[in-house]
């Protein structure tokens, strides 16, 4: 038995370990959210909140993305170094929150970025700030798994290329409190009306 | 030694069927270095260059159903009549007779790939191996290696024939169809594999190309342009993985695991 074996057996044992103990990570509240446990009989069974990947915040605060639960979620996917679409997307979003009005607090608005690397949670707070997004804006940073399995779940396409930049399909998703997604809509400047009137929908649904 | 791994795998949190199956070093699928190289992207932008592949490490050959109902046996959330809709639609193997059987009619499949897998499945069965999906950049260079063991006039030419079969009823075995340079098995002519980034297949280059609403979908899709155009193989396996959503489960769309080299 070579140490270089035992080494990885070590490894497999704290990965097991690993997973036991993100279990308990949840229960971490960010932004005074309170943190809801993914509990599988009340969820239901599309909801995206059985993805259990742990995320961070712009504030580098721990996120799943069943802290979401309880509101509707507008859901856009991005990287804050891409010039063309990006801040487009973004900009979108902020038009649908803004023609919410009054009812924007009670929906959570959500940027994922594709940059695992690039986009580290202070750059995220950076973009956040330079784009004038409150406090009701969540912007994760994940690891490639969990990037790649959240846009697997909301068919969002993309593709890094050699020089590190993203080729990304522009979708604004809906979710509605339980994480179940509801609505989805393709294209930059797109006209959302149909979006907006899901939304006002699903914050009157308990 | 051997007390102190078993202290090392209990403390692991392991539990025991997982366990037996790291003593019995046998099970473990063989895994191939496969050199570092250059990938050039099916579709490529204006600035797109080759991608860099670092050199990786590779299952010899796809997953079979027997392997694949040891992880199941193991995780419970992944057997038939538990797995979420969400992870895995209503094909998912659907080749077996229950959760723990893949069923004494199926005999001669146990040995070979297992399919109507999800891209989730796919991904959590590499996970609980301690390894992960090849990405398409990865599996492309892999596959493109030259058959070393059977005759064929081009790698192309030997696809093409293999997509123009019909299915046959019962799926080969695994190690059934050639070994390539890297000595990797079967990566053309038994089944399509999933891969980590299947996802990542951004237009579809033909007339309709470069229009503004191309434009506005895709971030990068202003100059989109097909690197080999005779590589008709290539296309379709694009086109397929284009096509796929991480639920799918499918006949003949299988995977094996890669894993990186530290």
């Amino acid at each position: 038995m070579t140490k270089y074996n035992i080494g990885i057996l070590l490894i497999l044992s704290l990965v097991g370990c690993m997973q036991s103990s993100n279990k308990t990570e949840k229960k971490i509240t960010a932004s005074g959210r309170q943190a809801v446990l993914p509990d599988k009989d009340s969820m239901p069974a599309e909801s995206i909140f059985h993805l259990t990947d742990s995320f961070q915040t712009q504030e580098n605060i721990p996120f799943t993305l069943s802290m979401l639960k309880g509101k509707p979620t507008v859901v856009g996917m991005i990287f804050t170094h891409c010039t063309y679409a990006c801040p487009r997307l973004t900009a979108d979003i902020k038009n649908i929150a803004d023609s919410l009005k009054g009812e924007k607090e009670k929906v959570n608005f959500l940027l994922v970025s594709f940059d695992t690397k690039r986009d580290t949670p202070d750059r995220l707070n950076k973009f956040a700030e330079e784009n004038g997004l409150n406090k009701n804006w969540i912007l994760l940073h994940g690891s490639e798994d969990a990037v790649r399995t959240l846009s697997v779940l909301l068919n969002v396409q993309f593709e890094k290329d050699a020089e590190g930049n993203f080729s990304h399909s522009n979708l604004v998703s809906v979710l509605d409190k339980n994480g179940v997604l509801q609505y989805q809509k393709e294209g930059l400047e797109a006209e959302h009306i149909v979006t907006i009137s899901t939304i006002h929908k699903l914050i009157q649904q308990r | 030694m051997k007390y102190i791994l078993t202290i090392l795998l209990l403390t692991g949190c392991f539990d025991v069927s997982n366990a037996q199956q790291k003593k019995t070093v046998s099970f473990e699928k063989k895994m191939l270095k496969i050199p570092a190289g250059n990938y050039k992207p099916f579709f490529v932008t204006k600035s797109n260059k080759p991608i860099k592949v670092a050199a990786f490490k590779m299952d010899e050959s796809a997953v079979t159903n027997t392997e694949f109902l040891l992880f199941v046996t193991a995780n419970p959330n992944w057997r038939k009549s538990k797995v979420n809709r969400l992870f895995a639609d209503s094909n998912y193997l659907g080749d077996w007779e229950s959760d723990l059987a893949i069923g004494e009619k199926n005999i001669n499949i146990y040995n070979s790939p297992v399919v109507h897998v999800s891209w989730f499945a796919a991904q959590a069965y590499c996970k609980w191996k301690n390894k992960r999906l090849p990405t398409v950049a990865e599996w492309e260079l892999a596959g493109n290696a030259a058959p070393k063991n059977i005759k064929y006039t081009s790698l192309t030419e030997y696809i093409l024939g293999w997509y123009k079969k019909p299915n046959l009823p019962v799926l080969p075995n695994i190690k059934t169809t050639y070994q390539n340079v890297y000595g990797l098995y079967d990566m053309h002519g038994l089944i399509w594999e999933w891969t980590f980034n299947f996802n990542s297949f951004i237009s579809s280059g033909d007339s309709r190309g470069n229009t503004e609403d191309e434009l506005k979908a895709f971030c990068a899709a202003g100059a989109i342009n097909v690197v080999d155009k005779t590589d008709y193989a290539g296309f379709l396996r694009f086109s397929y993985r284009g096509s796929l959503k991480g639920n799918y489960c499918i006949a003949n769309l299988g995977f094996r695991c890669a894993k990186t080299i530290e």
